[in-house]
């Protein structure tokens, strides 16, 4: 069974503790950050997921390459005008 | 920059102002090291200072003033400031539009000669009638974008749940488009060379 790791992200400026395995893709933790904060208004594809240096962060990525570091998730800008 | 009177219970709005800052607070130092300052913050009001720390020397680029009256109920009001005296900059004097490039974003493909570069397709996430007036942030989760007519159909209550309003989440997004793609220092040299703006690189 893979080995499950906590990984701190931080939705829309509030942080979360979300549990995944070390082996799947970080993408595969937003649904439950999202869930874990309340915030289910919109849906994970709208969402970005950025490291605190704000650097967009490739979700097929596995799980342990982010231990230890705080992820960001900000809801997407959106067309404007 | 209040143009509201505080008609939900002062409580709440100011319970929910002190989470946002709470939040900041709790991550202050990552946000400082991309350049982001809380310079003042007083229910309704809060002043944060955005940088481009990537450039060198680095530079102070603009504020942003928040005002979470009736929050939330009501979106913030969102403005961008002068970072020295916190006078929202007019339209002409914006130091940046906060421009998105739609033909990536998008996948637009525009046919173009061979060995000509592709041109952008620009828009602004700042929006403004005038040279001479106050632009607003075109911006669902905004109270100027949910009060323009043209976004009668976008009301505040379909973003409310999702976080749209919330600091850092609108400071994310004027960091992307607007602090993010500067990458160096635009110069015109003249007799004496003059700092003119920023070259920047607008994201899809």
């Amino acid at each position: 069974m893979a080995e499950k790791i906590t990984i701190t992200i931080v939705v829309n400026g509030q942080p979360t503790h979300v549990v995944g395995d070390t082996e799947a893709p970080v993408g595969s933790l937003i649904p439950k950050a999202l869930e874990q904060t309340g915030n289910q208004g919109q849906p994970p594809d709208n969402w970005e997921l950025r490291n605190a240096e704000g650097q967009p962060v490739e979700v097929g990525r596995p799980v342990r390459d982010f231990a230890g570091q705080t992820l960001f998730l900000n809801l997407r800008a959106g067309i404007g005008g | 920059m209040a143009d509201l009177d505080q008609y939900v219970d002062a409580r709440v709005s100011r319970s929910k102002f002190d989470r946002e800052l709470d939040e900041f607070r709790s991550l202050e130092a990552d946000y400082r090291r991309r350049g982001w300052f809380l310079l003042s913050a007083e229910f309704p009001r809060v002043e944060v200072l955005m940088a481009a720390s990537q450039l060198t020397p680095p530079s102070l680029v603009l504020g942003v003033a928040f005002d979470y009256t009736n929050y939330d109920a009501e979106p913030p009001s969102v403005r961008l400031v002068n970072p020295f005296t916190s006078i929202p900059y007019l339209a002409s004097e914006l130091p940046t539009r906060l421009d998105r490039d739609v033909a990536a974003s998008q996948q637009i493909v525009i046919q173009v000669p061979p060995g000509m570069p592709k041109p952008k397709l620009l828009q602004p996430y700042m929006q403004w009638y005038s040279p001479d007036e106050v632009p607003f942030l075109c911006l669902a989760g905004v109270r100027e974008y949910h009060r323009h007519p043209a976004h009668s159909g976008d009301a505040w209550e379909l973003h409310r749940t999702s976080g749209a309003g919330r600091l850092v989440r609108i400071l994310e997004v004027i960091d992307r488009y607007g602090i993010e793609p500067i990458r160096a220092y635009s110069v015109q040299v003249q007799l004496v060379p003059q700092i003119t703006g920023f070259q920047a690189e607008p994201p899809p």
